[in-house]
């Protein structure tokens, strides 16, 4: 019987329609644009360079921008092009991992809050507001004072970081959810508790979330360089935009184009992710149009 | 009846002269006053840990030490080695056995531990000779008999035998610095970073862990002063981060990477002093014969001629340092033209394959510094070519510096290490750290030889330079043959210094800081 319940209506536009109406805005064409060409070079890096990221040439360090190296090499004299395009293959499977993960296990922990007793939904937001409250940054010095640097503690971080909050807004919309009417109908015609989350909470309280998410990619990718250039994430001799960076902190005084190529795909990456989460709220939801 | 005029300094005049005075900082931040006069600020690439001479850790804390606790002797400021007296008013080897020496008889101890005596010298040397205290460092007075008080401030040392280190690489350095004996008495016998029972030419004011370090001249000395009022001392590990806290008027003095000297001499800083001077420390490549990876001779000896050492130290340096043979510098008896194995790729592949080696994976700890970084990187880079693969760990100074200790719990876990040790102008002293005295101490290769233990012994009372030469030749040969080190380099000392201060500095360019001046 409980086939028979409908579903509320349908949120106001599907995917295609969304996309539509993401491409009729110049923001939303840039940004594309921008997450577009940093996915392209990340997965097509092995056919547009020859140089192997890791390879040590120390006759060639510093290399200045040129034919032969686009971007110039590094103190090691690796071709630092190729170490971009490498490193953004990084930068994003941490980003598109970790964020699937903790947007995964925010939207379980969240429903289950959520929808839970009051007692177990109290135990929870304790839980959310005490890792929530530890800066990022000593998270991640623990953690890795604990297991060590490496690229899976780098993702425990973010899933850490990013999991509370997403917990905490799928909870919040659970509730208001809790009482409505498709919600008690199918309650009544005696759905487990499991499909009125799966079938009727779950499909209503997730597109906020993917805004979220897509405006968090950025910070993901941040707090990887960041813990790389800090020589807490990534291990060389693995290319990290983090720890391109780091050569290029390093190595200031004698060319600051190490630098410079370090820096480029975190702003165009973080450009692009941010413009295109707000373009997709701006769609989503024009009531918030033109807020911060 | 008018309200008198208010002549005293109004809110408004207060702003004015901090803007005044903020902007005069901003034009002239190279002039710094502090409340009695001037104050210097240099740079430590490692905080300090340990003032306790007998357990002492890094370098940049030998310099404290020296500072607030008299030493008998120092080694004096220039290009020559050599010493002048602190504490003592004379010293004296009277015979090959015998030192006499006589303390000046003004020097106290802060905090109410009375005057400074014999008594007292007797107890610091001592303490550090005894093997039941453990000391890192009692191979310093490893040919102490006992010291014999005569008087309130005179003495003798007295030696079981002759000893050619102690007036090159004991006497002048914190091995000698007196300490209150019932201060360290009422401390339990040992202590790290309490400063009770000051003596020196400065005492220690302020510690903020990982932030800095302040000395204030001691009102008390009443001999040659210190050059500056204060000295602050800033803990930065990364010479590439000094360097830009020099540029920007942070620093009165630093070293700094060796890999920036040619960019630096070529185009110095306005109002700076570049240094360069030669090196005695030593980088070495260790192999922890220990480990359970690493225990077969056959898989060390692979790592040694899977290492390009031309490379490694070119990328790391930039050209500006040469490659070492041994742990003795050049000019010291024992340096080495040459080391008993090659680069040969080849030869590491097959005595992998003869030791059933496959797959092998090894991690290299460092210290977190960008040098060391890029020439683990090369290291890891040579591994890879022969089928190794090398996890580089990198680690701050405070845990750096233990992970080798055998009272931490890594040791045995321990497998490559990039290490660099600072060095006193005589051979013993590069030696004595890898003899099996010092396994789990500073032998963190765990190296164990009898036979390079009595060369150690012979090197010590051995005087004929031709002679010492062939023992400490032979050491480093051991040393070869165990497949437990890879040399690298002896580095160079590059330090750069505000025209506006004259830097006392050892020989090898290691700091005094009791010599800094006004230029």
């Amino acid at each position: 019987m409980s086939e028979a319940v409908s579903s509320p209506p349908a949120r106001q536009s599907g995917p295609g329609r969304a996309l539509r109406r993401l491409l009729r805005e110049p923001l939303g064409v840039f940004a594309i644009l921008l997450v577009a060409l940093v996915v392209f070079g990340a997965i097509f890096a092995d056919l547009l360079t020859q140089y192997d990221p890791t390879r040590i040439n120390p006759r060639e360090r510093f290399s200045p921008p040129g034919a032969d190296h686009l971007l110039g090499t590094d103190q090691l004299g690796r071709d630092l092009f190729a170490r971009v395009l490498h490193g953004g293959r990084i930068a994003l499977y941490v980003a598109l991992v970790s964020t699937a993960i903790s947007l995964a296990i925010g939207i379980v922990l969240g429903l289950i809050a959520g929808y839970g007793p009051r007692w177990l939904d109290n135990l929870m937001i304790l839980v959310f507001d005490a890792v929530k409250s530890f800066p990022t940054v000593m998270l991640a010095l623990a953690l890795v004072t604990l297991v060590g640097p490496s690229l899976t503690a780098v993702m425990v971080v973010v899933i850490l970081v990013n999991v509370p909050g997403y917990a905490r807004i799928i909870r919040t919309q659970t509730i208001a959810l809790k009482t409505s009417e498709f919600v008690t109908a199918a309650q009544s015609m005696g759905a487990s508790s499991a499909r009125i989350l799966r079938v009727h909470v779950l499909p209503n309280v997730i597109g906020p979330l993917v805004i979220l998410a897509s405006m968090d990619i950025p910070v993901v990718i941040a707090i990887e360089a960041g813990m790389s250039f800090l020589g807490l994430g990534v291990r060389p001799p693995t290319p990290s935009w983090g720890s391109i960076l780091n050569d290029g902190f390093s190595n200031i005084r004698e060319t600051a184009w190490i630098a410079v190529a370090g820096g480029l795909p975190i702003i165009v990456t973080t450009l692009g992710f941010t413009f295109l989460g707000e373009t997709l709220r701006d769609v989503l939801d024009p009531r918030l149009k033109g807020r911060g | 009846m008018t309200k008198p005029r208010n002549s005293g300094p109004t809110r408004r005049n207060v702003l004015a002269g901090a803007g005044a005075f903020g902007a005069a900082s901003l034009a002239f931040p190279h002039i710094s006053f502090s409340q009695d006069g001037k104050v210097v600020t240099v740079r430590s690439y490692s905080d300090l840990q340990v003032l306790d001479p007998a357990f002492r850790v890094s370098l940049p804390e030998d310099d404290i030490i020296r500072s607030i606790f008299a030493p008998m002797v120092v080694p004096v400021s220039g290009d020559v080695w050599d010493w002048k007296p602190i504490a003592v008013e004379s010293i004296e080897q009277l015979d090959d056995l015998t030192i006499s020496f006589k303390l000046r008889d003004n020097i106290g101890f802060t905090d109410g531990y009375g005057q400074m005596t014999a008594e007292d010298v007797k107890f610091s040397i001592e303490r550090i000779a005894d093997p039941a205290n453990e000391s890192p460092y009692a191979g310093d007075w490893s040919a102490l008999k006992e010291v014999e008080v005569k008087d309130t401030l005179s003495g003798l040392i007295h030696l079981k035998n002759k000893f050619v280190p102690l007036w090159s690489t004991t006497l002048p350095t914190p091995a000698s610095c007196i300490l209150s004996k019932k201060a360290v008495e009422e401390l339990g016998g040992k202590f790290t970073t309490e400063t009770v029972a000051q003596s020196g030419q400065y005492l220690m004011a302020e510690w903020v862990p990982k932030q800095k370090t302040v000395l204030k001249r001691n009102p008390d000395w009443a001999h040659e002063p210190g050059g500056f009022d204060e000295i602050h001392i800033i803990p930065i590990e990364d010479p590439a981060t000094a360097e830009l806290g020099f540029e920007a008027g942070d620093l009165d003095y630093t070293w700094t990477a060796v890999s920036s000297l040619p960019r630096l001499k070529e185009n110095p800083p306005a109002g700076s002093v570049v240094l360069e001077k030669p090196s005695l420390a030593y980088v070495w490549l260790g192999m922890n014969q220990d480990n359970e990876t690493l225990k077969d001779v056959r898989i060390r000896r692979a790592i040694q001629h899977a290492i390009d050492r031309e490379t490694v130290v070119d990328a790391a340096y930039f050209g500006a340092a040469a490659v070492a043979n041994g742990i003795i510098a050049p000019g010291l008896p024992g340096n080495r033209d040459s080391v008993t194995y090659d680069y040969d790729p080849d030869k590491a592949r097959a005595l992998l394959e003869e030791a059933g080696a496959t797959n092998l994976n090894v991690t290299l700890d460092i210290l977190n510094q960008s040098e060391r970084l890029t020439a683990a990187q090369v290291i890891q880079a040579n591994l890879a070519d022969v089928g190794v693969t090398c996890e580089i760990k990198q680690n701050d100074s405070g845990t750096f510096w233990t992970l080798g200790s055998k009272d931490g719990d890594y040791f045995m876990q321990l497998q490559l290490i990039l290490g660099r040790y600072s060095m006193q102008p005589d051979p013993s002293w590069a030696t004595v750290w890898f003899t099996p005295e010092q396994i789990g101490v500073w032998n963190w290769e765990r190296f164990d030889s009898q036979e390079y233990k009595d060369l150690h012994e012979q090197g010590l009372v051995e005087s004929d330079p031709a002679k010492r030469d062939e023992i400490y030749k032979k050491m480093q040969g051991l040393m070869d043959e165990s497949g437990c080190y890879v040399f690298l380099t002896h580095e160079v000392v590059g330090a750069i210094h505000n025209d506006t201060i004259e830097p006392g500095l050892k020989p090898n360019g290691e700091s005094l800081l009791a010599d800094f001046k006004p230029a």
